[in-house]
């Protein structure tokens, strides 16, 4: 368990956020993660747009077309002064299924289907979990022990079962609402690590400086200790969106998540499994979609908590001795959960 | 002195417990097991395993709740109700072919329906038990329902009084209006009269489950007990119920649940058939599998090359792909597509093509608002895009495949050709849109399609007649669910996409699916003529020309009606990795163990 | 300590009684359990519909027909009492179903959690001693790949490459290794070692140049005497990897200048080799309980010669003793299923192509306990590696970061400063510290594990916990679903508390409350 710094003086707390900033963008593969992962959501959506909003790839990811090619992807990155066919996507760079549609628009669909489920699921768990568990933490007593005995029932409910139940019963609503819903059970570890974190900044004396000035409940909790868990907010939020894509992927490969027509990428990747060895693309596509982005915030989720938490990043045996004072502080022991 | 008792106690209890840990040790020792390759490959005939899907749950395949394809197999290769050594099996042509190895049945006569069944005198079950006449009146009581005297609620289907004894799979139609059968021990007959003509008369096979084990497992001191008591207790009487019956309660106990099994069952009667196969070993679920061994007593015509089969259960389609590959199982009947063909190809594996019973067709709904108007329904069904469907899921399999022309009849029965060339759902083999925007005059009805969203199929059937649909200005809606079943009929849709798959043999599903009101008939379609001939195909014996012609008419009049439209016959594939000859397609709901006394292991 | 925990179990009832209604409500009315009935065109439909609602009150509204279930369900968590957790829709009691799936998942999940739980904990180990060293990045990465690689892909790989391809490679006429593969693998495992070793590029040169030579060694060996089809270690193998054993237990607990610890490891060692011999004849005849027996002997008698020998340090050098011992056994012990190996892939029903894909056993195999033992690893082989793949990543961070962090306490730069040997800083006061989180964490893992893996046992056809949840899904089939539920919830809940028990346990600082 481990704490930033509690700082009562707001310029202080903003070139803390500054330090923080700075350390992350030092931390090049971090940065470069996080570029890639912008990148990979603007593909996505300015491919074949959104809603309404027509994107600049010439099909969507519905209409059969004649086949051409026998569904071969026309994508090719070897130029012809190598022996290859020029660097090209051609009509259909990812192939096309069986009858027809193009594959590149719904591999992008099944992209565009990630990102809304990891931004979704993620907010909707993060707020959750953050609200539950700052009031745990900031009143206990009774109403901790209330809100804690409600995690306990969540966490023993697996997710895959819950996200499993919920995806057939709400599969069919759209993308979203699986997304809401998963997220409405996937709080509890967030709630768990605010609270202990509110337990320990509780008693800290900023705290009792904003409550003698006479700040109410709400104010001490959202503007006062909330600022100083952010940290642990941001990186339990990052693991959360990286798990979120294999539950959206898994629960569509077992058929509880999202359904054909609509795309998705642990879809694909089911339908297309017996693919693997006769028309490898239709499995690697949407397979390699699904690493990539998990990959990539997992990076920036270890990079983020680097940046919070820059005593692990300071260790070195040679200059242990040489290491400030104040940076060596132990860490404030875990609070027990009871 | 201290010193040297201390030394003098140490030393004995050491000796001690190294006594005790080696007497332990002889105890825990077993004898050198005999290396595998002498464990009898000299009387070994092989073994050759097959996958399936689904998990054997019973040794019973006839009550409802171990009514599945697996469960069937177990039946089939034990000889009971189906299958040799029972009265006669269905071939992959859906012939009946009598056996008659046990016994034999004839048609006695046509009015009242009279039908003999023979016993050979040497017929016998697997553990060496004679086969009697109680034999087929304990699997006629069975199947008649004849003591039960239950009334049903007729919305909910719940008893609402009386007793059902011995629960079924299928239906107690036909067998119900039987009289209790006349039986000469002596010579070995049973004789069963009809109260009213049966048209599968020639399906209801008695020679089922051994009659010796039922007397047993209900306390009957021998099997002429049992007969005696069959014979004394009267005929259930749904008007005035009576007490449940004891006996008669622990002999269905035995038939509803006895059967099933989680492990190999310890009691050894569970595994007395009729059949050439006798199980051997048993594991449940998904992952384990069932083996067979040859039934010691088995003296029919055919015999097995080889004396070993097993069942395996693979859930995971391509999972039975890699098995097949890697050795595992011989013989896997895949869910045929492109990818799966050509994987089993690519590494060498034998691939044996057919066509599965089953079609999938598109139904309109006749009591939904679009489809009132015959009009917008010869308009919806000019848009279906048949032959397109039929290239992008069948040809890839099946290459001669060809749109099904025909709501009764599949494209490799005999009685298709005639079929197609009366009934005119050839007019429909390409879209016709000039035609169907014609028809619609502009306007743009909205439909929806019901269809199973776990079926990959029926996802892009959907997805290619909306595109099709869309050119002629109707407005297709996706109401598809992967709950699609419970809400077949509920009216929430317009079109759906679905499936039949029929017996291949047998007429009771006419009236189920074609008639006003029938249990199967989801779409609210009602003509008289119809329903007059299917009440017809009922009562009709024996006139196999006559079924035809019925069947040809339901087929002309649907297709008047513009019922719906049958889009293709599911193909089938069967295939082995070169280790098993003489496998051959089999679209019945046996699958290809119809004949392993045909399979021979390759090289031998 | 005493209201703690009692105030624990009330609350642990709750919240099982809780968990169990949203789980039957969200459950039930996830789908209908009639579907395959209502799709049936039987002539006699209606009526089975009537059955089975009338068999398993469907008629009743969910949140009352939890009230049946619960009366039956509370018998099975009070003793003594008839335990009836209904039925399924074929009629089968879901106790019937339970016991089987359980020790599937048990079989499935316990061999890939240890090793999952050993190989990251040295991994992240390593790591953090060589933090941002080449390794360091190379682990991070690689477990940042496993743990994003969904865990069917990680299945269709292995099977593709290690079942299949290592079958047709063994069954195949040609089964040397060729000079590539040969080449390639030395070179791996030789970089391999060579960054974790790290230092001056002097030293790293050396491990390159001996752990080259040495892999390569190995390897023309092991083609030369055909390995993969009649392995063994043979007397001069167990005897090097004794040996080996011996020097690493005597390093890392208390250091070569400890002349009783490795005296004691040597013997101890001598002694288990001097027992390959001795009981090649004991073992043809072996049963499991005769190894069971056999491995307490080893634990007793290398007990008593680090007992003989300890001297001053006798705690450290009956560890040491103790480790030798044991470790040198199981690779005796693992020397005779090598041996029993060619015996096992000859057999008709293996017939050379010994890596399966599916199932549990080869179906009909018979032989002794060392030919049955090879069949269970054949079949458990590929899904072990693939759960173990998937947790390892987790670990791997775990240790890592736990160890950072505790390198950075005081208590080390007070040991550093006193002059303890970086050995004895990393191995006794760091690394136990590291544990205690490491703990809680195994503990809450281990009460996880009997949900099974749905995706891991569906691909290799194996009839868990996962599967029977999934299948039962499928179907809306509930009792067995709530019967999963049970057992995984009454898990969760007793590792959990053994969690937090252990935790108060093994750190003082935190108090039970």
């Amino acid at each position: 368990m481990t704490t930033t710094a509690p700082t009562d003086d707001q310029r202080a707390g903003e070139s803390q956020g500054r330090l923080i900033l700075k350390r992350f963008s030092r931390n090049g593969i971090a940065m470069v993660s996080l570029a890639l992962l912008l990148l990979l959501f603007v593909f996505s959506v300015s491919a074949i747009g959104l809603g309404p909003i027509p994107g600049w790839w010439k099909h969507d990811y519905v209409t059969p077309l004649p086949p051409a090619e026998g569904g071969r992807p026309t994508l090719s990155l070897i130029p012809e002064w190598l022996g290859g066919a020029g660097i090209m996507l051609g009509e259909h760079p990812f192939g096309q299924n069986r009858i027809g549609v193009d594959y590149f628009a719904q591999t992008m669909r099944g992209v565009q289907n990630s990102f809304l489920v990891i931004v979704l699921l993620a907010g909707v768990a993060t707020v959750l979990g953050t609200v539950v568990g700052a009031i745990a933490g900031y009143y206990r007593g009774w109403v901790d022990a209330v809100l804690m005995r409600i995690t306990d029932v969540f966490i023993v409910i697996p997710a895959i079962v819950i996200g499993a139940v919920v995806g057939r019963m709400t599969g069919g609503l759209g993308v979203q609402w699986l997304a809401i819903t998963l997220g409405l059970v996937a709080w509890m570890g967030i709630a768990r690590l605010v609270r202990a974190e509110f337990l320990s900044l509780r008693e800290r004396e900023f705290v009792e400086a904003a409550r003698v000035a006479g700040a109410s409940d709400m104010r001490i909790i959202f503007k006062h200790i909330l600022p100083n868990a952010v940290g642990v907010v941001i990186v339990a939020a990052s693991l959360i969106a990286a798990a979120a894509i294999l539950l959206e992927t898994g629960l569509s490969f077992l058929g509880y998540g999202i359904r054909a027509p609509e795309s998705s990428l642990g879809l694909l990747v089911s339908q297309n499994q017996s693919a693997f060895a006769t028309r490898p693309w239709l499995f690697w596509f949407p397979a390699a979609f699904i690493v990539i982005p998990a990959l990539l915030i997992n990076f920036v989720g270890d990079g983020l908590r680097d940046a919070f938490d820059p005593r692990q990043r300071r260790f070195s045996r040679r200059r242990t001795k040489e290491m400030p004072q104040a940076e060596a502080l132990p860490a404030v022991p875990a609070e027990q959960k009871s | 002195m201290t010193n040297t008792n201390r030394w003098r106690g140490r030393a004995l209890a050491g000796v001690a417990v190294a006594a005790g840990a080696a007497l332990a040790l002889a105890g825990c020792t077993t004898t050198p097991a005999p290396s595998e390759s002498e464990g009898g490959d000299a009387t070994t005939g092989g073994t050759i395993s097959i996958a399936q899907t689904n998990a054997a749950t019973a040794l019973n395949s006839g009550t409802p709740d171990t009514n599945l394809n697996t469960n069937g197999m177990v039946d089939y290769l034990m000889g009971a109700g189906t299958g040799p050594g029972s009265f006669m099996y269905v071939d992959n042509e859906f012939n009946i072919v009598p056996d008659e190895t046990n016994g034999t049945m004839e048609l006695i006569s046509d009015d009242p329906l009279t039908v003999q069944y023979t016993l050979n005198p040497d017929a016998v079950w697997s553990d060496g038990t004679e086969m009697t006449t109680t034999d087929l009146l304990l699997s006629w009581a069975i199947g008649s329902g004849y003591y039960d005297d239950a009334t049903f609620d007729p919305a909910t289907g719940e008893v609402t009084e009386g007793n059902v004894y011995f629960q079924l799979a299928g239906s107690t139609a036909g067998l119900d209006t039987t009289a209790f059968p006349e039986i000469d021990e002596e010579a070995g007959t049973l004789t069963l009269t009809y109260g009213e003509p049966y048209v599968d008369w020639n399906l209801v096979n008695l020679i089922n489950k051994p009659a010796h084990v039922f007397a047993e497992a209900a306390g009957f001191g021998s099997v002429e007990e049992l007969a005696t008591f069959l014979e004394e207790t009267p005929e259930g009487n749904p008007e005035s119920p009576a007490e449940p019956n004891e006996q008669l309660t622990s002999l269905a106990e035995l038939w509803n649940t006895g059967y099933n099994i989680t492990a190999m069952p310890e009691d050894e009667g569970l595994l007395v058939g009729a059949g050439m196969w006798i199980p051997k070993d048993f594991q449940a679920d998904d992952g384990g599998f069932i083996s067979f061994g040859l039934n010691p007593e088995w003296r029919g015509e055919m015999t097995p090359s080889f004396d070993e089969l097993i069942i395996r259960f693979i859930g995971d389609p391509n999972a039975q792909i890699s098995a097949l590959q890697n050795g595992e199982v011989d013989v896997i009947e895949p869910q045929p597509s492109a990818d799966t063909v050509a994987a089993i190809d690519g590494f060498g594996g034998t691939l044996i093509e057919g066509a599965q019973l089953s079609y999938d067709h598109l139904d309109l709904t006749f009591n939904s608002e679009v489809f009132s108007d015959p009009a917008v329904r010869e308009a919806f069904l000019l848009t279906i895009p048949r032959q397109q469907i039929l290239e992008a899921i069948v040809t890839p399999v099946q290459e001669d495949a060809e749109v099904l022309n025909s709501q009764q009849f599949v494209s490799n029965q005999p009685q298709y050709a005639d079929a197609v060339a009366a009934n005119g759902y050839s007019d429909f083999a390409e879209p016709d849109i000039e035609r169907a925007t014609e028809l619609l005059a502009g306007a743009t009805p909205t439909v929806r399609i019901l269809y199973n969203t776990e079926n990959p199929n029926r996802v892009d059937a959907f997805q290619l007649i909306q595109a099709s649909a869309q050119q002629a200005g109707f407005v297709v809606e996706d109401a598809g669910s992967p709950d699609w079943s419970s809400l077949l009929g509920s009216g929430d849709y317009d079109a759906s996409i679905f499936g039949w798959i029929s017996p291949g043999v047998g007429y009771a599903s006419l009236p189920q699916i074609w008639q006003t009101n029938g249990g199967g008939n989801y779409n609210g379609y009602s003509n008289a003529e119809v329903d007059a001939l299917a009440d017809e195909s009922q009562v009709t014996i024996d006139d196999e020309e006559r079924l035809t012609e019925i069947q040809i008419e339901i087929d002309r009049l649907s297709r008047e009606d513009f019922y719906g439209l049958p889009l293709f016959q599911t193909p089938g594939l069967v295939a082995t990795n070169g280790t098993v000859e003489g496998v051959v397609y089999n679209g019945g709901q046996t699958g290809a163990i119809w004949n392993t006394w045909e399979w021979t292991l390759a090289g031998e | 300590m005493l209201s703690f925990v009692v105030r624990r179990i009330i609350a642990s009832i709750l919240t099982l009684v809780v968990a169990s209604f949203i789980m039957y409500v969200l459950t039930a009315n996830s789908g209908n359990p009639l579907q395959d009935l209502l799709a049936s065109n039987a002539p006699n439909a209606q009526q089975l519909i009537g059955q089975r609602t009338e068999r398993l009150s469907l008629d009743v509204p969910p949140p009352l027909r939890w009230f049946q279930w619960a009366a039956g369900a509370a018998g099975c968590l009070v003793p003594f009492a008839s335990c009836d957790l209904g039925v399924n829709l074929n009629f089968t009691p879901v106790t019937a179903l339970l016991p089987g799936a359980v020790a599937s998942t048990v079989r499935l999940v316990a061999a890939s959690t240890i090793l999952a739980i050993l190989l990251g904990v040295i991994t992240g180990i390593v790591s953090a001693l060589r933090q941002y060293s080449a390794f360091d990045l190379g682990m991070t990465f690689f477990s940042f790949f496993l743990y994003s690689l969904p865990s069917f892909l990680a299945a269709v790989l292995l099977k593709e490459f290690i079942a299949i391809d290592f079958n047709n490679w063994l069954s195949g006429a040609d089964s040397s290794f060729g000079l590539v593969p040969t080449i390639v693998i030395t070179l791996v495992v030789a970089f391999f070692l060579q960054a974790i070793v790290a230092g001056s590029m002097k030293n790293r040169l050396i491990t390159f140049g001996v752990s080259a030579a040495a892999t390569l060694g190995v390897l023309l060996y092991m083609d030369a005497t055909n390995w993969f089809q009649s392995p063994g270690l043979g007397p001069v193998g167990l005897l090097i990897l004794i040996a080996g054993v011996a020097f690493v237990a005597v390093v890392l607990v208390t250091g070569l200048g400890n002349r009783r610890a490795l005296l004691a490891a040597g013997i101890t060692g001598a002694i288990a080799y001097a027992a390959y011999f001795a009981l090649q004849g004991l073992f043809d005849i072996s049963t499991i309980w005769t190894i069971a027996i056999l491995g307490l002997a080893t634990a007793v008698v290398s007990f008593a010669v680090g007992w003989v020998l300890g001297g001053n340090d006798r705690s450290q050098v009956i560890r040491v003793a103790m480790i030798t011992g044991i470790v040198s056994g199981l690779l005796v012990v693992a020397d005779r299923y090598l041996q029993a190996w060619s015996t096992y892939i000859a057999s008709p029903r293996i017939n050379n192509r010994p890596i399966a894909t599916v199932g549990e056993q080869t179906v009909g195999l018979t032989g002794d306990m060392w030919v049955m033992g090879l069949d269970t690893f054949t079949h458990f082989l590929l899904p072990t590696i693939a759960l173990t793949l998937i947790s390892f990543a987790g670990y791997t961070r775990y240790a890592r970061a736990g160890l950072l962090e505790v390198l950075n306490q005081d208590y080390i730069r007070t040991a550093r400063a006193k002059g303890l040997s970086e050995r004895t800083v990393v191995m006794r006061h760091a690394f136990r510290n590291m544990l205690i989180p490491i703990t809680t964490i195994v503990a809450a893992d281990i009460g996880a594990l009997l949900g099974g893996a749905i995706i891991t046992e569906r691909v290799f056809a194996i009839s868990g916990m996962g599967s029977l949840f999934a299948v039962s899904l499928d179907r809306v089939d509930l009792n067995p679903i709530m019967g999963y539920f049970l057992v995984i919830a009454v898990t969760a809940i007793l590792f959990n508390f053994i969690a937090d028990l252990s935790y108060a346990l093994l750190d003082p600082r935190v108090r039970v409350k």
